[in-house]
């Protein structure tokens, strides 16, 4: 395609761009400069901070008399990012940056000035990473708040951040972030790579990443790390993970993932370690008891009633005697309504969120049980199941699926199925590696010496080495 | 070809997903839920002329409302020529598919254990779904009866029967418990004997009926064949049934059931009354040993600590604080002991039951004695018996 | 992805003792009674030696298809490994079987369908397909799994065990310990299954030694589980399959908390449910790599090899005691023919360190 590029007939210049930006929003300005030559600044209204343009850019340049070129000009005004360009593609790419673009008489270069205006959330506790100690600020969407976020916590050059347009339409920028000489560099090459290859119209969040930058994008394990605090993520940058952030997006990315990193959380490096191993160690009973309890359950009552005590087992026989559905469907039944109860929760406006917890909990709780259509037992199962997801948040998309088939090899097959079901995960789980880092390391491959923060926490004096999972070039953290 | 081989993962993966679905919402590959399933607490086995009887304790839960929680039994009866004969019969009769994974008493009417009891156990025995941890008892009259019994101390017999059994009544040497497996192994074994406690049934007193039923036992008893007379009962196994090649050679009366206790030192604050005063065991170790120089002999030893805990005669409080027994008292309570243990051998001996496994010893110390004194009556090896009752200073 | 010496040691101290609990013990029972453990004691010795001689021949850090193609030639390599993963096909047959019983009576409290076995050669050719370096990953999960199952399961089997029954030693004589020998030769082929890995593992100083301690160690822990397992059912030892299974069940705080011991159980179970899978995982393995690391041969073959297993089980459905009978009463021989001769055969040939690299 051929590359237009500017005249320096300024009318001319400005209805070229105007014509690659024919929107409504996409205004033009004309002003003259002190020798009389004319200047046409395009921009878009809602992205341009129109006093900072007048104080930096207009206002200098309609006294100025100097020579044409952009150079001079640019130095004209008295912005201080200010960035030239010939193609009017590159310069109207800047325009929709919200990047003013000036072009003038006699011009060789367009101009862009950096003053565009974003409306930005202010920086707060992010609603999904609560930490009772410790730092309590979020990333927010603008890309520059969360680099300098970041900045601020890691005062080093090896700090580096690159930015990578990544959209066909959205042109969102993605910073790739590493420490260098301690992210291990083909870590770094590869991200940069697979991020140069990704070929998608808009890139609305950073989620919509994570299956370009895995081996196995239809894995149903998650394969890269995600935090909303920063100093989460730079202490995994820290660690030699690489992190990526997604203008747009509050979440950041770190990869390479380890599967033990959703079983910590920042608090655990504020509290005593004994703590901390315990609270890690309950997340993991959590984790299993939300998975299996509802199958196990099922397959109690339908295959293997010896797996429960006899007195429990009577109390249940008790409860289930009028209930129309088998074990299974009843099982099944609850944890839809559940899962329907948690997506409307989550989705619904707060004020009716109350009104459903009302009627979820009590209406449809207590009303079917009395109406027959479910037991009281299977109702606490899933309840206790509900909960004990939420206490690794960063898995609940995997663990509540697992849990659904579980149940369902439960229900067909019985306890050998939900044995064989966990041993397809385990192989799954052990044979996937992202970037020549296995997900399951510390424990599969094996490492005595990871293990020290891993689901048992260690003093912090006695974690001196960086994981030995990442590999990282530079293995020693502390003296 | 090659578009087929790399669609094919995902076309398996929804087909399986198909049928998973199908084997779950179809959930009928000839599974006996809980729906399906009488869940047999106890079972009892009787003879008749044509084979056994077998009684199932059934579970009939009441439901979680707490103020008619519990559970309730009922006993429903097979008949066959063999126990798996007499259980299809009860699943045709019934409709409930008795499952006995949670069966942890069987029980041996008098008809049963006269004769070789493993031909009712033998089914037990071989169904790996039946634990082989479920108690044994023989009782007086026919299991069935025992079993429809209404217990005044608990909602069901089996479950008051349980208590019976329990640990701590173990503990107290009042009772010897045996299990499913032990009494196998002794059947099988070069002793072939084995014991299991004897039940016998007595009618509750009016007033202790009362108070049974007002802490609330029983009281919710329905359906089957409970109480027949109405009156509630209570249970005794003080005494002990000992079998030799599977048959009931001879009863092991409450005090010689004391003796074997402290023979396998099982007696912990278990008590026991001679002359007026009682006494409490503190500690017990025992042991069954055999000699085997020139004539293997038998070495019955029991230790004991022991103190006072009760007499007939007001005792001065110097006396009560300290409970201790005089040099005297305390050979006194051995001899009264040692004596326990030597009715025991001699009935032992007598019914030529070697359910101390005499037998089975001999060919573990010294398997060529064993082949000269396998068949030697009990009654002509030698017996040194010792109890020893020690005082708590 | 690469097996570390680590992994092997797990292999031989953890997994390589769970394939032998389920029939071995009751089929011991019944050959020579209270002497049970002195087959498997014979046995363990001479596995150790054998995973001695195996570890020495992973100092050429070479596979076993390479070291043949390069002393044979391809056709001959070819041949021998196909001989190999026949026998490993052959060796399967005891562990699948042994997992449908234990499904049977461990997973259900009622004869179950015989439809619902079917799943684990779904799985089996699942993770048939899987590089053969994968084992090493899941034996760093399976090994504390299985030994912590197996602590479980000893612990509490050890208040109801009479150990004095397995007295008097040598009560079997010298038949009842050469039938002995003879029944367990179809559970102790660990030096074949070692054989497929050589080359995938790189040789460190001592491994050869530490891995034959650690089958020591395997071994060790396979004795006790058994003579505990003969304590707990002396004289009716020979009705209790799964053996494992049903030792633990006698624990006197069952009584208030359920069977708590299934948790120790399954643990061992799940172990055991790969351990099941292992011989024909590295028939497919040998195999794949004899004939040229082709793309889709892994795969197929695990499919196909997963069908076959499923046929032979469902073949032989109402005659699995014959079955059994057949293969470790009247072709035992296969096993030491496979597991001794072609290991020792292969230091003997392949052993030295300086030979000249084709």
């Amino acid at each position: 395609m051929e590359t237009k590029e500017i005249t320096g007939r300024a009318q001319e210049d400005a209805a070229a761009l105007k014509a690659l930006l024919p929107a409504q929003d996409i205004l033009t300005f004309s002003f003259a400069d002190g020798k009389g030559r004319e200047y046409v600044c395009i921009f878009a209204d809602a992205l341009t901070d129109k006093d900072l343009l007048s104080e930096q850019a207009l206002r200098p340049l309609s006294c100025y008399a100097g020579a044409a070129d952009a150079d001079a000009v640019a130095r004209a005004a008295l912005s201080p990012e200010v960035r030239a360009e010939a193609s009017y593609e590159k310069l109207a790419a800047e325009v929709l940056a919200g990047n003013p673009v000036l072009v003038w008489e006699g011009a060789d270069k367009g101009l862009a000035l950096g003053t565009k205006k974003i409306a930005v959330r202010a920086v707060a506790e992010p609603p999904t990473d609560v930490a009772i100690k410790g730092p309590r600020e979020g990333f927010v969407e603008d890309i520059k708040t969360n680099t300098s976020l970041i900045r601020r916590r890691l005062k080093t050059g090896e700090l580096m951040i690159e930015m990578l347009p990544v959209g066909r339409r959205s042109q969102t920028n993605v910073a790739l972030c590493w420490l260098d000489g301690t992210c291990r560099a083909d870590i770094v090459d590869a991200l940069r790579k697979k991020l140069s290859a990704i070929d998608i119209d808009a890139l609305p969040d950073a989620s919509y990443l994570t299956r370009f930058l895995t081996d196995k994008p239809y894995s149903l394990v998650k394969q890269t790390g995600t935090t909303e605090k920063p100093d989460i993520f730079c202490a995994k940058l820290a660690e030699g993970r690489a992190g990526i952030l997604t203008d747009g997006s509050p979440i950041a990315l770190t990869l390479p993932y380890l599967l033990a990193e959703d079983f910590q959380s920042g608090e655990d490096y504020f509290v005593p370690a004994a703590r901390a191993t315990f609270t890690r160690l309950l997340r993991l009973f959590a984790l299993l008891v939300a998975v299996y309890l509802p199958a196990f359950y099922v397959a109690a009552q339908l295959f293997k009633l010896r797996l429960l005590p006899v007195k429990l087992l009577l109390t249940i026989a008790g409860s289930i005697r009028d209930i129309p559905l088998s074990p299974s469907l009843e099982m099944l039944l609850v944890l839809l309504v559940l899962e329907v109860l948690n997506e409307a929760s989550i989705r619904m406006p707060k004020y009716v969120g109350m009104a459903l917890s009302v009627v979820g909990a009590l209406v449809l709780g207590e009303t079917a049980v009395s109406a027959g259509f479910v037991s009281t037992p299977a109702i606490i199962i899933v309840a206790f199941s509900g909960i004990g997801l939420y206490a690794v948040p960063n898995l609940i998309e995997e663990t509540s699926v697992l849990r659904l088939f579980m149940l369902l090899a439960a229900g067909s097959v019985g306890p050998y199925g939900i044995m064989l079901v966990s041993a397809f995960v385990l192989v799954s789980l052990v044979t996937t590696e992202n970037y020549g880092v296995p997900l399951c390391a510390p424990f599969a491959p094996f490492s005595a010496r990871d293990m020290k923060d891993a689901l048992v926490k260690f003093n912090l004096l006695s974690l001196k080495e960086r994981p030995r999972a990442l590999n990282s070039p530079n293995k020693r953290r502390m003296k | 070809m090659k578009r087929f081989l790399k669609r094919l993962p995902n076309r398996l993966w929804v087909l399986l997903c198909l049928i998973v679905l199908f084997a779950f919402f179809a959930n009928d590959f000839g599974l006996v839920d809980i729906q399906k399933t009488a869940i047999v607490l106890a079972a009892g086995i009787d003879r008749t002329p044509e084979g056994f009887t077998l009684t199932a304790q059934i579970a009939v839960p009441k439901g979680t409302d707490r103020t008619t929680g519990g559970t309730s039994g009922v006993e429903i009866g097979g008949q066959g020529e063999n126990i798996s004969d007499c259980l299809s019969d009860l699943y045709a009769k019934t409709g409930w598919v008795p499952k006995l994974v949670f069966c942890d008493l069987l029980v041996l009417g008098e008809g049963a254990v006269r004769e070789d009891v493993f031909d009712g156990l033998d089914y037990f025995l071989r169904n790996e779904y039946i634990p082989d941890s479920c108690l044994l008892a023989a009782c007086e009259g026919s299991a069935a009866e025992l079993l429809s019994s209404e217990s005044a101390i608990d909602d069901t017999s089996a479950l008051a029967l349980g208590k019976l059994f329990s640990d701590a009544a173990t503990k107290s040497g009042q009772v010897m418990t045996t299990t499913l497996r032990e009494f196998a192994i002794g059947y099988f074994n070069e002793s072939r004997s084995g014991y299991m406690p004897y039940v016998r049934m007595q009618q509750q007193e009016k007033g202790a009926q009362k108070e049974a039923q007002a802490s609330g036992g029983a009281q919710n008893k329905q359906g089957g064949q409970s109480g027949q007379d109405g009156a509630q009962k209570i249970y005794s196994a003080r005494e002990t049934a000992l079998f030799s090649e599977g048959r009931l050679a001879a009863l092991l009366s409450p005090e010689e059931t004391l003796a074997f206790s402290l023979l396998k030192g099982n007696v912990y604050a278990g008590t026991f009354t001679t002359d007026g005063r009682s006494y409490v065991i503190l500690k017990n170790k025992g042991s069954v040993d055999v000699g085997t120089r020139d004539v293997p002999d038998i070495r019955l030893y029991a230790g004991c600590k022991v103190q006072l805990c009760g007499e007939r005669e007001t005792a001065s409080p110097e006396r009560l604080a300290r409970g201790e027994l005089s040099e005297q008292e305390e050979a006194h309570v051995s001899e009264v002991l040692t004596q326990y243990a030597k009715r025991l051998w001699d009935t032992c001996a007598a019914a030529d039951c070697d359910f101390l496994f005499f037998r089975r010893s001999l060919r573990r110390a010294s398997p060529a004695l064993y082949g000269t004194w396998k068949d030697v009556p009990l009654s002509s090896v030698p017996a040194d018996i010792v109890v020893r009752a020690e005082s708590l200073r | 992805m690469t097996i570390t010496p680590r992994q092997i040691c797990f292999f031989l101290a953890g997994i390589a003792p769970v394939g032998k609990l389920i029939l071995l013990p009751a089929n011991l029972a019944a050959t020579c009674g209270n002497d049970l453990l002195l087959p498997v004691l014979a046995h363990v010795l001479v596995q150790s030696v054998l995973v001695f001689c195996v570890l020495l021949l992973g100092r050429r850090e070479r596979t076993l298809c390479t070291l043949l193609r390069d002393a044979c030639g391809k056709t001959a390599a070819r041949i021998a490994a196909c001989l190999l993963a026949a026998f490993l096909l052959f060796a399967a047959f005891v562990p699948v079987i042994e997992q449908k019983l234990l499904v049977r009576s461990t997973f259900y409290d009622t004869i179950p369908a015989y439809l619902v076995f079917t799943p684990f050669f779904l799985f089996a050719a699942y993770i048939c397909a899987r590089p053969l370096p994968t084992l090493g990953r899941l034996w760093d999960i399976l090994a504390p799994l299985a030994l912590t199952g197996m602590a479980g399961i000893a612990l509490f089997s050890a208040g109801s065990a009479d150990l004095g029954a397995l007295a008097p030693a040598g009560a079997a004589g010298a038949g009842g310990f050469l039938k002995g020998v003879q029944t367990a030769c179809a559970w102790f082929f660990d030096a074949a299954l070692l054989l497929c890995l050589i080359g995938r593992f790189p040789y460190r100083k001592g491994l050869a030694l530490g891995g034959a301690l650690c089958s020591l160690a395997g071994g060790g822990v396979l004795l006790l589980l058994l003579a505990l397992f003969y304590g707990v059912f002396p004289g009716i030892a020979v009705i209790q399959t799964p053996a494992f299974s049903r030792m633990s069940g006698f624990f006197a705080g069952m009584t208030v908390l359920g069977r708590i011991d299934y948790f120790f159980i399954f643990a061992v179970a799940f172990a055991m449910t790969f351990h099941a899978a292992l011989p024909v995982q590295c028939a497919v393995g040998l195999l794949t790599e004899a004939f040229g690391n082709k793309k889709y041969l892994a795969p197929a073959l695990s499919v196909l090899f997963s069908a076959l297993m499923l046929s032979a089980v469902y073949l032989v459905h109402f005659h699995t005691s014959a079955a059994v009978r057949t293969v470790t009463e009247t072709l035992f021989w296969i096993f030491p023919l496979f597991t001794v001769l072609v290991p020792l055969l292969a230091l003997l040939v392949f052993g030295r360190r300086h030979e000249t690299l084709s």
